[in-house]
């Protein structure tokens, strides 16, 4: 089994480089075309339209676009993403010093959308046919219309103002140190043994998590229904229950596993969706991911803190989704056998 | 030993989960004791070399750990600070300065006027890109005298040497230190000779402050200042609300009225030296100075200001501010419908033949701006002028005014923490400047002329002059002068500028 997950993804790694170098010269050309003047936004207001001309040669943007791509190109396999315009600092080590925030942050809204997701699903089948199930149903649209960034005020005003439960502004509460090992602040916060960073850590992650939760939950709600609906129709289930297993049993142990797997590709897709998502949600709770750098960027048309970020996000999805389908191969029998 | 080493075990994870348990409690007060408070801030620094960017709203922090030469008082009098005294030549081309002696950096070092030459002089020429590099490229050289006595040589006059020593980006780095640390250790430790040293930093997060006790000057009032970086407003109004956060800037207008009335809350709107005006061009539709002139008699400052700052913003005449040396008290440009409707008659224009003009804005650059626009484009249509709303980012605008295609008229806010009239009319109206439309030779001639004028009361006599003509030739629209909004803790005190800053080192609980 480990053989054929090892090939799915050399597979999956050889396939992304075209992949990556499609969308980075897409996102290059559509970054140069827009209508604004990096040359002008790195230059203080004081500089006159000649020094401006200038700055624009000396960072080659009156060069023709495929030659400025080429440069990008061979600077960014050498590591080398540019520098930040607004920041003036490496645009890679900006996006990798932010990055675990966003990663942490995704993963825990994962986890919540996941068990939401699960249980209001199980929830939604065994109350099908019954006067609870319009409720559920209606709930999971409302759900469903709710977008991130309004949960994430929601959740703020209720949970933050209102009952003053929870922090939402930052990583950690003002006056704890703030660990610098792997990037990942809950696991570096134990790795110096400091269990007071590690839960405030958990208690700024709550809300912004449980927001991006909530807004991605129903979807999976609704497709492991609907799975469940297709997997009651098989044959085996009627002959487990022939073989006189109970309700619970047969749902938990057959028709779960089966349903489960159009539900797996779901929150595959869902997560790349998820991990965009972070981008109000971090501006919302101060949280200092590739988020909240990205609306800075774009704000101050930092063209290549923009490009750095844009590729991230495109090689999360690509990691994402080899490791859905490496799970996938795993859980399902007849693609290990092909 | 076994034993021992368990038992320390269990009691840093016994500490360790009393403190997240307490962290755990309900959040009702933003810092612990009142020598610590917590600010809510809606930018980061852009990086912790204080010469590198000109970004207005990072100054009050760079001020908190970083010294001007010159300072300015909260009227903005220009006083001396790490400059004892200075002496700019009649001519504009040399300024004699004396440092004080009893200045040290936080690493201990001693601040000289080696400091100073390699912050204004060798840093700008050894190849590091710093915005200083612009501001002060008319520096030839700084000759040193003495560890206290410098003279700064410029190639051409520099009148307003004094007010840029107190601006954007004038900020004294140590010289020995970033040589020897690198220019990358100094971004990650700082040093500078300001009232606090920076003791924590995280990007996009927080800036934590403690005291530096050997400061030279006031000693700060609260030893630990922490600001967290909250850009989105209404997470800036839930923290202060929720008491998570004891002092933050730049909520909505609504909210700070609403924080008066909040019981142990305060709010302000304070007037800054921040215009709110109309540019303008001089060609296309806007040729006519009719047309230019009617288009600024048809706006009602004082409702906008009403409706959008809830009456604490200024209705403007000039390209200044009250207060400001350029700004004329004698001089008020009227909001006058029946005479901008007669201007436009003269041009043959009027509600049932209205001239035909481009606005630009920006939707979310400065507070109501988009809104803002939509009212004014109401009023023009009641006068006779139809203007064609066009919403560009604020990125787009160097590019549409390098490329000439601005339209008419352009919504936009202009900040001038030195309240100088250069850095008002002076850039908004220099045809050279990257961010003036209005590119008429007669004005332009008059402002390029003040840039070389050495003697203070001359250059800005020559201002107030420029400030009556440009508005009188329909050359600028001046609307409001912006207010900077504060949210507080009631017994937080504060110092306030005229210019809008807010520094760390003015708070005082009470």
């Amino acid at each position: 089994m480990l053989a054929t997950v090892a090939g799915l993804i050399a597979r999956r790694a050889v396939a992304a480089i075209p992949i990556l170098l499609a969308v980075s010269a897409l996102l290059f050309c559509v970054l140069r075309l827009l209508p604004v003047d990096p040359a002008a936004m790195s230059l203080p207001p004081t500089a006159t339209i000649a020094e401006i001309d200038a700055k624009r040669s000396e960072m080659g943007l009156d060069r023709p676009l495929p030659v400025q791509y080429l440069i990008w190109l061979r600077d960014a396999l050498h590591g080398d993403f540019g520098r930040s315009i607004a920041l003036r600092r490496d645009a890679g080590a900006l996006v990798a010093a932010a990055l675990p925030a966003t990663i942490e942050l995704a993963v825990a809204a994962m986890v919540i959308a996941a068990v939401l997701g699960v249980g209001g699903g199980l929830l939604m089948f065994h109350l099908r046919g019954t006067l609870g199930e319009p409720v559920v149903d209606f709930a999971s649209i409302l759900l469903l219309s709710i977008p991130e960034f309004l949960w994430g005020l929601i959740l703020l005003f209720v949970f933050g103002v209102a009952l003053r439960l929870l922090p939402f502004t930052g990583q950690v509460a003002p006056g704890l140190p703030l660990p610098h090992i792997t990037g990942f602040l809950l696991v570096d916060a134990l790795l110096v043994g400091r269990l007071d960073v590690f839960f405030s850590a958990w208690q700024h992650l709550i809300l912004p998590a449980v927001a991006l939760g909530l807004a991605f939950s129903p979807t999976i709600m609704r497709v492991l229904r609907s799975s469940l609906f297709d997997v009651y129709h098989e044959d085996y289930i009627e002959q487990a229950r022939l073989r006189g297993l109970s309700e619970a049993q047969i749902l938990l142990d057959h028709a779960l596993k089966n349903a489960a797997l159009p539900t797996l590709t779901l929150a595959g897709v869902q997560f790349g969706i998820l991990f965009s998502g972070t981008l109000l949600v971090e501006v919302i709770y101060s949280y200092p991911g590739i988020g909240n750098l990205m609306v800075d960027a774009v704000r101050n048309a930092d063209l290549p803190l923009i490009q750095a970020i844009g590729l991230t996000y495109c090689v999360v999805v690509l990691v994402i989704n080899t490791a859905v389908d490496g799970l996938y191969v795993m859980l399902n029998p007849k693609l290990r056998v092909r | 030993m076994a034993l021992t080493l368990r038992r320390r075990a269990f009691l840093q994870l016994a500490m360790g989960a009393a403190a997240g348990i307490g962290a755990a409690a309900p959040h009702a007060r933003a810092a612990a004791g009142a020598d610590a408070a917590t600010i809510g801030w809606p930018n980061d620094v852009p990086s912790w070399d204080p010469n590198q960017r000109f970004t207005p709203d990072a100054q009050p922090i760079f001020k908190a750990v970083f010294d001007q030469p010159l300072d300015q008082d909260p009227q903005l009098k220009l006083i001396p600070h790490l400059i004892k005294s200075w002496n700019l030549a009649a001519d504009g081309l040399s300024m004699a300065v004396e440092l004080r002696d009893d200045v040290t950096f936080h690493n201990g070092d001693p601040m000289t006027t080696a400091d100073f030459r390699y912050t204004f002089f060798e840093r700008i020429h050894s190849g590091v890109k710093l915005d200083t590099a612009n501001s002060w490229k008319k520096v030839q050289d700084i000759v040193i005298e003495s560890p206290t006595k410098a003279t700064m040589k410029f190639d051409s006059p520099a009148p307003t040497a004094p007010q840029w020593l107190a601006f954007l980006g004038s900020y004294m780095v140590p010289k020995k230190y970033i040589e020897s640390q690198g220019l990358d250790n100094f971004l990650k430790n700082p040093v500078g000779t300001g009232p606090y040293r920076l003791a924590e930093y995280e990007l996009n997060s927080r800036i934590v402050l403690e005291r530096y006790d050997n400061y030279w000057g006031p000693k700060a009032n609260i030893a630990r200042v922490t600001i967290e970086i909250v850009k989105d407003p209404s997470a800036r109004v839930a923290a202060i609300q929720s008491g998570q956060t004891d002092f933050t800037i730049n909520v909505p207008v609504r909210e700070a009225q609403r924080f008066q009335s909040e019981p142990g809350l305060a709010a302000e709107l304070d007037p800054i030296t921040r215009v709110i005006l109309i540019q303008m061009r001089a060609d296309l539709a806007f040729a006519d100075k009719n047309v230019r002139l009617a288009a600024h008699h048809a706006i009602d400052k004082a409702a906008l200001s009403k409706a959008f700052y809830g009456g604490a913003a200024v209705p403007l005449s000039v390209l200044a501010t009250p207060g400001t040396p350029g700004y004329l008290d004698d001089f008020t440009f009227q909001y006058d419908p029946a005479l901008a409707k007669e201007l436009l008659a003269k041009s043959n224009f009027g509600p049932g033949n209205p001239v035909k003009i481009g606005f630009a804005t920006t939707n979310g650059q400065f507070p109501s701006d988009y809104d803002m626009a939509r009212a004014i484009v109401q009023m023009w249509k009641q006068v006779g002028i139809d203007a064609d709303l066009q919403v560009i980012e604020y990125a787009k605008y160097f590019e549409l005014n390098r490329a000439n295609k601005l339209p008419e008229t352009t919504l936009y806010s202009w900040d001038n923490a030195t309240g100088d009239p250069e850095i008002f009319s002076g850039y908004q109206l220099n045809p050279k400047m990257p961010f003036s439309p209005w590119k008429d030779e007669d004005i332009g001639q008059r402002v390029l002329t003040l840039f070389g004028v050495a003697d203070y009361d001359k250059r800005i006599a020559g201002y107030r002059d420029l400030e009556r003509y440009a508005v009188e030739n329909g050359a600028t629209v001046p609307l409001l002068q912006s207010v900077v909004t504060v949210a507080r803790k009631k017994n937080l005190a504060y110092t306030k500028y005229a210019n809008g800053w807010v520094l760390p080192q003015t708070l005082q609980w009470s």
